[in-house]
């Protein structure tokens, strides 16, 4: 409970902060001081909604990869590896490159991003039904297919690189109010959902048949639960593009803050996710600064894609060493 | 009360049950014996409306089964699986309160008198003062009373065990096989109980039915139940059935099983080894 406090009280506020200050235009005192100054603008126009993106994103990363592992019972089962992430990417791709919706359009996005995530997600998981044992070998292969036709747009019209490199590697900047406006109902509102439906989470955890035996009907309620884990990693597709690691480390850190209750996890799960990409985007930042020397608008900018990949290959690593140790 | 009729079940082309009629009496304490693969699990598993069967039909105090909901069914009978998939970090009173989803309000939410419920069905079994700790770190044994105060917490007239003994010392299954006795007594409970060791049937069941090739093959009191007959025709063993002097409980020496390629296992005086080894 204490480090619940501890890490909720200051890790978010403090990536929050660092958010803010990372890029710096300006302080505090400029964000909260009278209208009218550049950086004031700079900060209310870029900064809050890029800040607010990055919540929203981990947010939602992070609660849906919790309801994947809890609902596939597969501690590896996150958005990126059962289909449905690398299916957003490839729905709005496909989007952008048949010209579905205009480039800019939040809610072109989204729609196309639930498009793709519902068929790499329901392709995974029609097989995984038939052989539930091998869940993540399916959605692995099914990830590794969808890159494969990712590629082949890219292929296709590869004068579209550039703008396409945000998607496939994830990345908040460039977000500004337009991007938020539905996006951000669309995720607090499935976010809200599933919180209240949480005692059906833990009831459906340790089994099909002990929730079939306490009046659940297992199918039905997985069905309910992998559409909403669907629908969020749609949500974080569309504002971010495919940000790594965010799905698979977040709900074992949510775990290990806050128990084996959902009705604590989903909502650590979400703040964890939202402090983990406002951290990793402060960071990134930070990095776009220091090497500001470049022409910057030549530059993509450093994505937050890379900061959440870099910085949980590094926190599985260390992870899977300790867990090593552990006897049985 | 439990009433099965005429029930049939099976996968592809085998046929599991081939026409199981039981009855179980309300405060009844009734263990289910037979060999591995026999259908005791299924058959279990349809009375709990875990399965669906191709014909006959299972009656809960007159209910028909296919005619209640899943929540309706588990307020009426409580379940205790062999095992639950591992949730880590989940805590003896969370899993035990969980007992308390088939009486949720309407927006999910546990009330105080569900907590009372749960702490009295972890006092009941004895796991109370373990509440707080993970389920992964404890013992098997005291993971089947977990599992027993789970099924007591649902507060349900009807119980259903699969094995509640498999997996535990000799010391463990008795008490395990006690406490069901106890909750059976104080609770006025009906218990119909999947058991491989036909000792524990014989010393703890009122009455004992074995099936054999999909059908009942024996159903009545242990010591009428027990018998060298049956213990050739559903086990497949030749043994000997002496009584208990103190209660007349039967209890068997196995000697040999008896397909001929193996023979008697060992020469001279007879082997007292377990009733029925899994």
């Amino acid at each position: 409970m204490r480090r619940l406090v501890w890490i909720l009280a200051v890790a978010l506020p403090a990536t929050v902060l660092a958010h803010l200050l990372a890029p710096g235009i300006g302080d505090l005192g400029t964000l909260l001081g009278p209208a009218g100054t550049l950086e004031h603008r700079i900060m209310w126009e870029l900064g809050v909604p890029r800040l607010l993106a990055a919540l929203l994103t981990g947010a939602a990363l992070g609660v849906s990869g919790l309801v994947l592992q809890l609902t596939l019972r597969n501690p590896l089962a996150a958005p990126e590896l059962t289909g449905v992430n690398p299916g957003a990417v490839l729905g709005i791709l496909a989007g952008l490159t048949f010209g579905l919706f205009p480039a800019d359009s939040a809610g072109g996005a989204l729609a196309a991003a639930l498009a793709g995530s519902a068929l790499g997600g329901s392709a995974t998981w029609l097989l995984t039904s038939r052989d539930p044992g091998r869940a993540i070998v399916y959605g692995l292969l099914g990830s590794a297919l969808l890159a494969g036709l990712v590629t082949l747009l890219l292929a296709y019209q590869p004068s579209r690189f550039g703008n396409a490199l945000r998607w496939l590697v994830g990345s908040v900047q460039g977000r500004v109010w337009e991007h938020l406006g539905f996006t951000w109902w669309w995720i607090t509102g499935w976010i809200l959902l599933i919180w209240a439906g949480s005692a059906v989470l833990g009831v459906l955890a340790p089994g099909d048949d002990h929730a079939a035996g306490l009046g659940l009907r297992p199918g039905a309620a997985r069905a309910a639960a992998l559409t909403a884990a669907t629908a969020l990693a749609a949500g974080a597709a569309s504002l971010a593009g495919a940000v790594a690691f965010v799905g698979l480390v977040v709900p074992h850190a949510a775990r290990w803050l806050a128990g084996a209750d959902p009705r604590r996890t989903v909502p650590v799960a979400a703040l964890t996710g939202a402090a983990a990409i406002a951290g990793a985007d402060a960071v990134a930042q930070f990095a776009d600064r220091l090497m500001a020397g470049a022409e910057v608008t030549q530059r993509l900018g450093v994505p937050t894609g890379v900061v959440t990949a870099l910085a949980g290959a590094a926190v599985l690593v260390t992870v899977a060493r300790r867990a090593a140790h552990v006897p049985g | 009360m439990i009433t099965v009729s005429g029930l049939e079940f099976g996968y592809g082309d085998r046929t599991v049950l081939d026409g199981i009629d039981l009855t179980v009496g309300h405060g009844e304490l009734v263990a289910l014996v037979g060999v591995n693969g026999c259908g005791k699990s299924t058959l279990l598993r349809l009375i709990a409306g875990l399965l669906t069967p191709r014909r006959g039909t299972v009656r809960l105090d007159g209910t028909d089964l296919a005619s209640l909901s899943r929540r309706e069914v588990a307020r009426r009978l409580a379940v205790l699986h062999q095992a639950l998939a591992p949730v880590p970090g989940l805590t003896v009173r969370q899993l035990v309160r969980q007992g308390r989803y088939p009486h949720r309000g309407p927006l999910g939410m546990l009330g105080e008198p569900d907590d009372g419920v749960a702490e009295e069905a972890m006092e009941l079994t004895g796991v109370a003062h373990m509440a707080g700790r993970v389920l992964d770190t404890l013992s098997g044994g005291e993971r089947q009373r977990v599992r027993l105060a789970l099924a007591v917490a649902q507060r349900s007239p009807i119980l259903l065990l699969d094995e509640p003994t498999a997996h535990l010392d000799v010391r463990h299954q008795l008490e395990v096989l006690a406490l069901v006795r106890r909750l059976r007594d104080s609770r006025d409970l009906t218990v119909l109980a999947v058991l491989h060791e036909l000792d524990h049937a014989a010393r703890f069941a009122d009455r004992i039915v074995a099936l054999a090739g999909g059908r009942v093959a024996a159903d009545g009191p242990p010591r009428e139940v027990v018998t060298e007959e049956l213990l050739a025709t559903v086990f497949g063993v030749r043994g000997r059935v002496v009584h208990d002097e103190r209660n007349d409980a039967p209890h068997c020496f196995l000697d040999h099983p008896l397909d001929a390629a193996h023979g008697p296992a060992v020469a001279g005086p007879a082997v007292h080894g377990p009733a029925v080894s899994p």
